[in-house]
Parts: structure tokens; C-alpha cells; sequence
């Protein structure tokens, strides 16, 4: 009869663990408990929606967003990882030393940068049809130093993004000279 | 004996403390736990003959002398070597101390059975306890004052061994021949040293996730951590009413790998949801430990050899358990952390907030990210001083809430692969468990 009882207890005691262990991670699960990790960040060579732009700051922030997807797509790292490398020179050189990337390789992931922001600029409709191929052109005339000098110039995350201003305007200025009348009135 | 097994777990809290003080790292830091078990596990049989062959008031009484010693070195050291030295011989000591006071219990407590069943409690409650007294007096004085805290209270424990060790002399009743009357119970200490396994990445994970991750302070931690001896006490109260040790040692170790499970799957990084895992952490602790600890001596002699083996697989089980699961862990931070860091500079950059905001705020961050480099960053100093403008103001709160989230999200994933297998190492001892009940119990 002890014995039986005992038995029982056992049986209870087992049986209760298992209740209550399953419980919980059934509850943690359903929680979310699987997925509850970092966001995974976008690919860079994916194309990535334009908000809408209310003016020309709002556009050449986020042209300098798509110069930045593509060239890192074209280095094929993330967008945030470039971004945070063109923060500081020492930030710079680590980068480059870890993926083994040379100037010249820079210059033209930069260049392709530029070149998407423009595409991905006239398919948001932020610039029109028409200011996009004198841009392409400013663009391609545009010295590589120059180029360069959009990232190089760039000490802080967004001084970076201000330094892809910087060429924006430059484009602007370039395309100005192109186009009687200037780009503005081109604007939507 | 709880004092010697409570230190295999009380430097816990204290790790982050010692890493940051004596500059090294965490797998460094990790040596300080890991050596201490290592020997104690080496240590354990070769101590519990020595403590049959001088007799074990003798040995007792010498082995805490050892132990308290060392201490005294540990708490005195200020390079991670010497104290890995001192922890060393530490562990000798106290091997010698635990497996003699095996020997010395029958006298006191009445009978074996009773004496192996109080050496299996007191080890279970010393390693639940361990953590949080290590890591409040780490936070009140200092990580130093957890081991000169113990010369004393062993030398209190050392003192009334004399007289036993001068009556062994004076009565000549030293055991000089060693006499086996059976095998050590191999299920049984396999199952202990999985169990073991699972119950030091709890214990140790646990710690370092809420102290390197979540960033609560040693004392803070510590009473996050103190739910494990509160269900211990609780799971040793249900012991007496479920006569089968199996069942004990089966419950027991279903609890812990749930336990562990669940701390794998956690679904926020929220201190409340450590707590029911922990909870069935220490009511299983208390549950296995002793059972298996029970089942592994019950019939055996001599005590103390076999209390002897059933040391070496615990703590050889906590040795496994480290060396493990600390490279999992560390190489998961690592990678949590990288991915975090990407995942908060796409926050910043997809953010409305102004350009010239966002700017600052990317240099602040840069910034905070360069200081605490290796580690999971405190974003939140790199925030103030708010802005005074409303709109802005509330931008920068919700860039600074969804850049935390995704820190919380790295540092609570980076230890979900280690805390699940740990619960695979917990549940896997159900094997050795269901076996010996067909092997000789």
C-alpha cells in the first residue's frame, strides 16, 4: 500500500515536472520567444522605397540614403556597415583593411553610388525625367577625387550623408550650368 | 562542506568585477570558476583516500587549514594568474575537506543513510546559495572580500576538528587500508556530471546575462539570482515525500532543462521573465542533486570515496559546462552585437528625425560605441541632453527606445544557443537516470 503511493508520488511528481516545464516554454514561445533577436538589415542591392520628399533637403537626404545602398552593394557590405565606416579616418582605414578594399575600388563603388541615387531618384519621382539625364552626365564627368571627396570629406556618420549633399549641390550646380534657368524650377 | 561547495558557484557575480580589475578577458575571467572545478574534480577521489589513510578529523582539519589559506591568497591577489593559483590549491583543500567530513557525518547525524543524504543537501544548497551571497558582497565591499570572508568562517569550521583529530592520534583508529566494497554507481555519476553540466551554465549564463547584457549590477543581479536557493529550499521540502530517488533525480532534471530551456526562449528582455525559469532551476537543483548524490552512495563503503566520486563528476560535469558553452556565448555576443549595431544604425539612418540631428546623434553613438568596445554598449548616455523642442525631443526618445531594443534583443539572443544545450545537457541526464534504476538500484 506504501509502495503504491509511493508509486503514485512519483508518478505526480514526474508528471508535474514535465506539466510544468512544457508550460513555460510553450508560454515563452508563444511570446515570441523564437524570433526575439536584431533586426536583420535590408540588402543594399535591393531596391529600397523613397519617403515622400517634401523639399530638396528632404531629397538630397535621402539621394545620399541611395548613393550609400549602392555602394555598398557594389562592395558588398551593408548600407550600415559603409555608413558607420565613413564616420572617422580611423573607422575608415579599419574597413578597408578588414575587407580588403584598395581606393581605386572605393572610387568606383562610390561612382555607382551615385548613379543609383539618381535612378532611384527619378523612379520615386523626387527629380524629373528631364533633370536625370543631365545629372547622369554631371555624374560621370564628375572627378573621381571629387567622388571620393563625398566619403573622404565625411568624419561623422552624417557629415557623411552632408558630404553626399555636397555633391548633390555639386551636381545641381553642374547640371545648372547645363540647363538654362537652373534645375529648380525642374524640381517637383 | 557548503562553504568549500558554495565556492565553485560564489565567484559568479563577482567575474565581471575581477575581469574589469585585473584586465582580461571574459574566457580569461572564466578560468577563475573553471580551475577551481577542475581541481576539485581531479582532486576529489585521490583526497577522500587521503582523508581514509590520515583519518578524517585529521584531514578535515588540515583541509580547511588549506583551504582557508588559500583564500586568504585568492583574496589578496592582484594578477588573474596568481589568483588561478591560489584557487587551485583552494580546490585541493577543500577536496580534502568535503570527502572527510563524509567520513565525520555518520558520528554526528546518527547514521550513513542520514549522512550522505545532509553531504547531498549541503552541497545542492551551496551551489544554489553561492551566487547570490558572492554577488551582494561583491557589490557592497568587494569581489576580494568574498574569499577573505571564508578564512575565517573556515578556520570556525576547522577549530572543533582538532579535538577529533587528536583523539584519532590518541585512540590510533586511523583506517590505514582501504577497502572497496563496491564500484563507483556509474549511472548515476553520469547523470551527475550532465546535470552538473546543465546547472553551471545556468547559474553562470544567468549572471552574465543580467550583469554583461542587461546591465544590472552585481547586487541587483543578485537578488534575481537568489529565486534559485528560494526554490532549492523549496524543492528539498518536497524531497521527503517522494521516496524514489529516480523519480526525484528525474523530476529534478526535467525541471532544470525546462528551466533552461525557457531562459533560452526568452521572449523580452525583461528582468520578471528570468524569475519562473529560475524558479524551476533551483526547485530542480535541489531535487537531482540529491537524489543522485542518495542513489551514488546508498549501500557503498566506503562513504567517502564514493562522496569522493560523486565530487569529481559534479564538478567535472561544471567543467564541461564551461569550457562548453563559454566559447558558444562569447562568439553569439560577439555576432549579437555586430548585428545590433547594424540594426541601430539602420534605425538612425531610416529615422524622420533632421539631418543635422541625426548627424549628432551618429557621432554621440559612434562615440559610445568606440568606449565600450567588445561589449554590448549603454546607449542611453549618448542621448542626453534631450532636446527642448517637443517634436525633436520625442524623435530622439523613440530612436533612443528602438536603438535599446535592438541591444536588448543582441544581449539576450547571443545566450539562447548556450542556455539550450544546456537544457539538451540537463535532459540528456535522463538517460543515465531511467538506466540505473535496471542497473542496480
Amino acid at each position: 500500500m506504501s509502495v503504491d503511493r509511493g508509486d503514485d508520488r512519483s508518478r505526480l511528481l514526474v508528471g508535474g515536472a514535465v506539466l510544468v516545464a512544457a508550460l513555460l516554454v510553450i508560454a515563452y514561445l508563444a511570446a515570441g520567444g523564437a524570433s526575439y533577436e536584431p533586426s536583420q538589415v535590408q540588402d543594399p542591392c535591393k531596391p529600397r522605397e523613397w519617403r515622400n520628399p517634401q523639399d530638396l533637403q528632404a531629397i538630397a537626404e535621402q539621394f545620399s540614403l541611395s548613393a550609400l545602398d549602392g555602394a555598398a552593394c557594389q562592395l558588398h557590405v551593408s548600407r550600415e556597415t559603409l555608413a558607420r565606416a565613413l564616420t572617422t579616418q580611423e573607422r575608415r582605414d579599419r574597413f578597408a583593411a578588414r575587407y580588403g578594399i584598395g581606393d581605386a575600388e572605393l572610387e568606383a563603388a562610390v561612382r555607382a553610388g551615385v548613379q543609383r541615387a539618381i535612378d532611384d531618384a527619378e523612379r520615386a519621382g523626387a527629380i524629373s525625367p528631364i533633370l536625370a539625364v543631365p545629372l547622369r552626365e554631371a555624374a560621370r564627368r564628375l572627378p573621381v577625387d571629387e567622388a571620393i571627396q563625398l566619403i573622404q570629406d565625411a568624419r561623422p556618420i552624417f557629415e557623411n550623408a552632408q558630404g553626399f549633399l555636397g555633391g548633390v549641390f555639386g551636381l545641381l550646380d553642374q547640371a545648372n550650368g547645363l540647363i538654362p534657368g537652373g534645375v529648380r524650377p525642374l524640381l517637383p | 562542506m557548503g562553504l568549500v561547495l558554495a565556492d565553485s558557484s560564489v565567484v559568479v557575480l563577482a567575474l565581471p568585477d575581477i575581469y574589469r580589475e585585473l584586465g582580461t578577458s571574459v574566457s580569461g575571467v572564466t578560468w577563475v570558476l573553471v580551475a577551481f572545478n577542475l581541481v576539485l574534480a581531479l582532486a576529489a577521489v585521490p583526497a577522500s583516500m587521503l582523508a581514509r589513510r590520515a583519518g578524517p578529523g585529521r584531514a578535515a582539519a588540515v583541509g580547511l587549514a588549506v583551504f582557508a589559506g588559500a583564500s586568504l591568497a585568492c583574496g589578496l591577489s592582484d594578477q588573474l594568474g596568481t589568483l588561478i593559483l591560489a584557487r587551485c590549491i583552494q580546490a585541493a583543500g577543500g577536496a580534502v575537506a568535503v570527502t572527510a567530513a563524509l567520513e565525520l557525518l555518520p558520528a554526528v547525524v546518527g547514521n550513513e543513510r542520514r549522512a550522505a543524504t545532509a553531504w547531498a543537501a549541503a552541497g545542492a544548497t551551496g551551489a544554489a546559495l553561492g551566487p547570490g551571497v558572492g554577488g551582494a558582497l561583491t557589490e557592497l565591499v568587494s569581489w576580494q572580500s568574498i574569499f577573505l570572508l571564508q578564512v575565517p568562517l573556515a578556520i570556525a569550521a576547522g577549530v572543533p576538528l582538532l579535538g577529533i583529530a587528536r583523539e584519532e592520534r590518541r585512540t590510533g583508529t586511523i583506517e590505514r587500508e582501504l577497502r572497496f566494497t563496491g564500484r563507483p554507481h556509474v549511472a548515476a555519476n553520469i547523470a551527475l556530471a550532465l546535470v552538473s553540466a546543465a546547472i553551471a551554465a545556468a547559474l553562470f549564463l544567468v549572471v552574465l546575462l543580467l550583469i554583461e547584457g542587461w546591465r544590472l549590477s552585481p547586487i541587483a543581479a543578485a537578488a534575481v539570482v537568489s529565486v534559485v536557493p528560494l526554490a532549492a529550499l523549496a524543492g528539498s521540502r518536497l524531497a521527503p515525500h517522494v521516496p524514489s530517488a529516480r523519480a526525484r533525480a528525474a523530476a529534478g532534471a526535467i525541471l532544470v532543462g525546462g528551466g533552461l530551456a525557457a531562459l533560452g526562449l526568452l521572449p523580452k528582455a525583461l528582468v520578471v521573465l528570468i524569475l519562473p525559469p529560475q524558479l524551476l532551476v533551483g526547485a530542480g537543483l535541489s531535487l537531482v542533486l540529491s537524489a543522485l548524490t542518495e542513489t551514488a552512495l546508498a549501500g557503498r563503503s566506503p562513504q567517502a570515496i564514493h562522496g569522493g566520486w560523486t565530487l569529481s563528476a559534479r564538478h567535472a560535469g561544471v567543467v564541461i559546462g564551461l569550457l562548453a558553452l563559454t566559447p558558444v556565448f562569447t562568439a553569439d555576443l560577439r555576432e549579437q552585437r555586430r548585428n545590433a549595431i547594424d540594426a541601430g544604425t539602420a534605425v538612425v539612418l531610416d529615422s524622420p528625425a533632421p539631418a543635422l540631428l541625426k548627424i549628432d546623434l551618429a557621432q554621440r553613438i559612434s562615440e559610445r560605441l568606440d568606449q565600450e568596445r567588445g561589449k554590448v554598449p549603454v546607449i542611453g548616455p549618448a542621448f542626453e541632453p534631450l532636446p527642448q523642442d517637443p517634436q525633436e525631443r520625442s524623435q530622439v526618445v523613440a530612436l533612443r527606445d528602438d536603438l535599446q531594443d535592438q541591444l536588448d534583443r543582441a544581449a539576450t539572443h547571443a545566450f539562447s544557443a548556450s542556455f539550450l544545450i544546456g537544457a539538451l545537457l540537463g535532459l540528456l541526464s535522463l538517460i543515465p537516470i531511467s538506466l540505473a534504476r535496471r542497473v542496480d538500484l
